[in-house]
């Protein structure tokens, strides 16, 4: 086969196709129990088909839809995944800052209270605080 | 998502070509609506809230999955049915039945009163039909797809799951051979 022939048996087989389909679709009538069977069988289809959400549900998933773009497909999948994944992420940063914090100002607080004398005496008698100084004096 | 209206439209415009192709494929019109009505349950249940555009593909891809699953039942039941029959004493010769007494017409052979050009467009159909079902299945499949379903090169690939490539070589030796083989039988389109 020649490079020049290509296109035109290309044509050719589209306008071959082309009639075939025109035959074929004079051939689309069904006796009257095949079309009811198909019918029915249809009808089976559309009452398993999952419901449409209605109401709120659908009000709000049209706003995101708006707000958002499109929900289905790989962009609506990324969407529900990631960013639950985010918010969880975030919420575990901001629990670790905060006990940092908690922990940074309760040490600051006592070394406060020992610069100053203002530890009550009790404090030396406690063996947790002792081992404590222990520690902070090794690290120092 | 697809609404039910559209579910609904689009199927009632697909389901007869489904049909015919499950025909061309199994040649059993029971076995090809019961292949249509899976497909249609499957698409409905599964994919029923997918954009109304995504269902052509997936609802050919589903035919075509439906036709390859009834073939394998068909491996397996054969094989049961050899099995038991070798199982199983002989049948009489009174028993055997003459093919003919069961031989069902073909749809338009009996069109005596019909006028001549309406005659002809159905044997023309018929045997369209015939060579159709006669291709490999792929070729088949390919040309259907492309011809009659009207999906483009990248589409009808989708639909069969093989290369784009694939689906040329298919089609345009699907098209020379059922060319042949109306031309052998003296129709020229």
């Amino acid at each position: 086969m020649s490079p020049a022939k290509r296109p035109e048996q290309a044509m050719n087989e589209f306008q071959f196709g082309d009639k075939i389909r025109h035959i074929l679709n004079q051939g689309l009538s069904l006796d009257s129990r095949k079309a009811a069977r198909l019918q029915a069988a249809r009808e089976l289809a559309l009452a398993r088909k999952r419901p449409e959400p209605v109401g709120v549900l659908a009000s709000t998933g049209v706003w995101a839809g708006n707000m958002v773009g499109d929900f289905g497909g790989w962009t609506g999948l990324s969407l529900r995944v990631l960013v639950p994944v985010a918010m969880l992420l975030i919420g575990f940063g901001a629990i670790y800052t905060w006990q940092q914090n908690q922990r940074a100002a309760e040490v600051e607080e006592i070394d406060a209270q020992l610069l100053t004398g203002d530890l009550p005496i009790d404090a030396y008698l406690d063996r947790g605080f002792q081992n404590y100084l222990k520690t902070r004096a090794a690290e120092e | 998502m697809a609404s039910r209206s559209e579910l609904s439209a689009f199927l009632e415009s697909v389901e007869r070509r489904a049909f015919k192709q499950a025909v061309f494929a199994v040649r059993d019109e029971e076995a090809a609506l019961d292949i249509v009505q899976d497909a249609m349950l499957r698409l409905a249940e599964k994919y029923g809230h997918r954009p109304a555009e995504e269902l052509p593909l997936l609802f050919h891809r589903i035919v075509q999955n439906a036709i390859r699953d009834w073939f394998r039942r068909q491996k397996v039941r054969s094989l049961w049915t050899t099995l038991l029959s070798s199982l199983s004493p002989s049948r009489g010769e009174d028993d055997e039945q003459d093919p003919l007494e069961t031989l069902q017409p073909a749809d338009g052979s009996n069109m005596e009163e019909a006028p001549a050009e309406q005659l002809e467009r159905a044997q023309v159909l018929e045997i369209i039909e015939q060579e159709l079902a006669r291709l490999p299945a792929r070729q088949r499949e390919a040309f259907v797809m492309r011809y009659w379903e009207e999906l483009d090169v990248a589409e009808t690939a989708r639909v069969m799951g093989c290369s784009e490539g694939s689906v040329k070589t298919h089609c345009s030796r699907a098209a020379h051979a059922l060319a042949a083989a109306l031309r052998a039988r003296g129709i020229t389109l």
